[in-house]
């Protein structure tokens, strides 16, 4: 009953758009029924999992390797007084600048493969990691490796036992941060430049006026982006156990 | 030391940069040196197109960051004092917040027209989340012995709102402005870069087209720069205007 009620709002609006298609909405204006329909048609042909993957194949390795650069490089700021003050004003910086600017520049460089597209995510995702790493390591209290070095723990200790989880709940936020960064950038780079995957359908579609593709890969991309945070949370909740979480 | 420590690493990755443009090992389309960049931030720089473009990007950033923060900080406003009006609208913007509404940008584009309106129209969505939720964090974050102590001492509900919860929401709006800043900009950015005829995106792709890669990094240099010389102004704005307190949503 309560998740009805909150559903309220959503299934009043779709119930809207779907009456109003009635009155006969422009083409490029499906009712939700007709996407809900095309969808499931799609997802019978291997053309979908084919751009699905690509996309995935795209935002997963780079998310991955900008949220280790990231974390380890901010982790490090957040422990090591003459790194933090070399690299972090810097980092900080450049943090307000649109990283995809870089996206033709690094199409020059790596190719206009994959690769260019993997890095210009990680990079994406790289900032919000190092920032979140940066000042969940910070966050220690004190009083905490005051106390562990007291009894003899030794710097590596310190930082596995003591830091790391401290900062764990920052690394969370950083990652949900760097998650829907991924999949914009990704969106985006397909967008301007690509031959395969969900940001590429929903142009290719877009150009040839199938209205059906169109909707059916702004569904997919919307689908992963919610599961994916999803599944972040749950993580979270696994992991961070201890706190209570208010997300 | 402590300035210099900083310096040391963009002195360092400059002389890397000139250094791999001079040796000739890779062709000056790919690594162009600082100098021809230089020149090309001038030329833009001096000339009336470069102004006219800029000025197309901004217009369509803070036309659609502007209205973001209006309905946005209102709706935040509203959803953080109102459990009612929390409830039904919690939902649906915690369900779509990590969808990318970037993949609405073609159909903004069949609805609103390939000019500025599609553009300032994913701009204010974009922005619109974090200006909600944020705000609405810190409305409802209120001290209740403050809203306590105003109604006892007889301050009407238009009082309290405008003396106490504004006020307090006030530094959240601020966070919220910081974050949804950049937004604001990198959305410009990419979709003057998919689909546009003028602003700084534009430049970039028509400078990818005719490989000048130079002109592609000056105008990274300019967009860096508005970056940075707009968040700094906000903190500036926010520094004079809520001095009690100091939120930072990305500490800096």
């Amino acid at each position: 009953m309560r998740i009805l009620s909150r559903a309220a709002l959503l299934v009043a609006l779709l119930a809207a758009w779907q009456l109003a298609s009635l009155g006969g909405l422009p083409d490029y204006l499906l009712p939700p029924l007709e996407i809900a329909k095309d969808f499931a048609q799609a997802l019978g042909t291997s053309e979908l999992y084919g751009h699905i993957a690509a996309s995935l194949g795209r935002a997963v390795p780079g998310f991955l390797a900008g949220a280790i650069a990231g974390s380890a490089l901010g982790l490090l700021a957040g422990v090591r007084r003459g790194f933090d003050e070399t690299v972090s004003p810097l980092v900080f910086l450049t943090y307000p600048v649109p990283k995809i600017v870089l996206l033709p520049l690094f199409m020059l460089w790596f190719g206009i493969g994959d690769l260019s597209k993997i890095l210009i995510i990680a990079l994406a995702c790289f900032y919000p990691m190092y920032i979140n790493a940066y000042y969940g390591a910070r966050a220690t209290p004190r009083i905490l490796v005051w106390s562990a070095r007291n009894m003899g723990a030794s710097g590596a200790q310190i930082f596995r036992r003591v830091v790391l989880p401290a900062a764990l709940p920052y690394l969370f936020a950083g990652l949900r941060v760097a998650l829907a960064l991924s999949f914009i950038v990704m969106f985006a780079a397909e967008m301007i430049n690509a031959r395969s995957g969900l940001g590429h359908l929903i142009r290719d579609s877009e150009s040839s006026l199938r209205f059906d593709l169109m909707y059916v890969a702004l569904l997919s991309i919307a689908l992963l982006g919610y599961a994916g945070d999803r599944l972040l949370r749950y993580a979270r909740a696994r992991a961070l156990v201890w706190q209570e979480t208010h997300a | 030391m402590k300035v210099l420590r900083p310096l040391i690493l963009v002195a360092f990755i400059l002389a890397a940069w000139q250094i791999t443009a001079k040796s000739g090992l890779w062709s000056p389309i790919l690594f162009p040196p600082l100098e021809r960049i230089g020149r090309e931030l001038f030329i833009f720089a001096t000339s009336w197109d470069g102004a006219v473009q800029t000025w197309v990007s901004l217009y369509r950033a803070f036309a659609g960051f502007g209205a973001a923060a209006l309905v946005g900080g209102l709706l935040g406003l509203v959803m953080g004092r109102s459990p009612v009006v929390a409830g039904m609208l919690d939902p649906l913007f915690s369900g779509t917040y990590a969808v990318p509404k970037l993949a609405l940008f073609p159909i903004f584009i069949f609805i609103f027209g390939l000019g500025s309106l599609s553009k300032v129209a994913l701009v204010f969505l974009e922005c619109l989340y974090p200006m909600v939720i944020i705000t609405s964090q810190g409305a409802r974050n209120v001290p209740k012995a403050l809203l306590w102590s105003a109604e006892n001492m007889g301050a009407s509900r238009w009082t309290t709102l405008r003396r106490v919860v504004l006020p307090a929401t006030m530094p959240y709006v601020f966070a919220a402005l910081r974050v949804a800043l950049p937004v604001a900009l990198i959305v410009v950015v990419i979709t003057e870069m998919i689909s546009s005829v003028d602003g700084l995106g534009y430049l970039i792709s028509y400078s990818l087209a005719s490989l000048k890669t130079d002109r592609i990094l000056a105008i990274v240099v300019v967009i860096s720069a508005l970056g940075l010389a707009l968040d700094r102004g906000l903190v500036m704005l926010r520094d004079r205007l809520v001095y009690w307190e100091k939120l930072d949503t990305y500490y800096a």
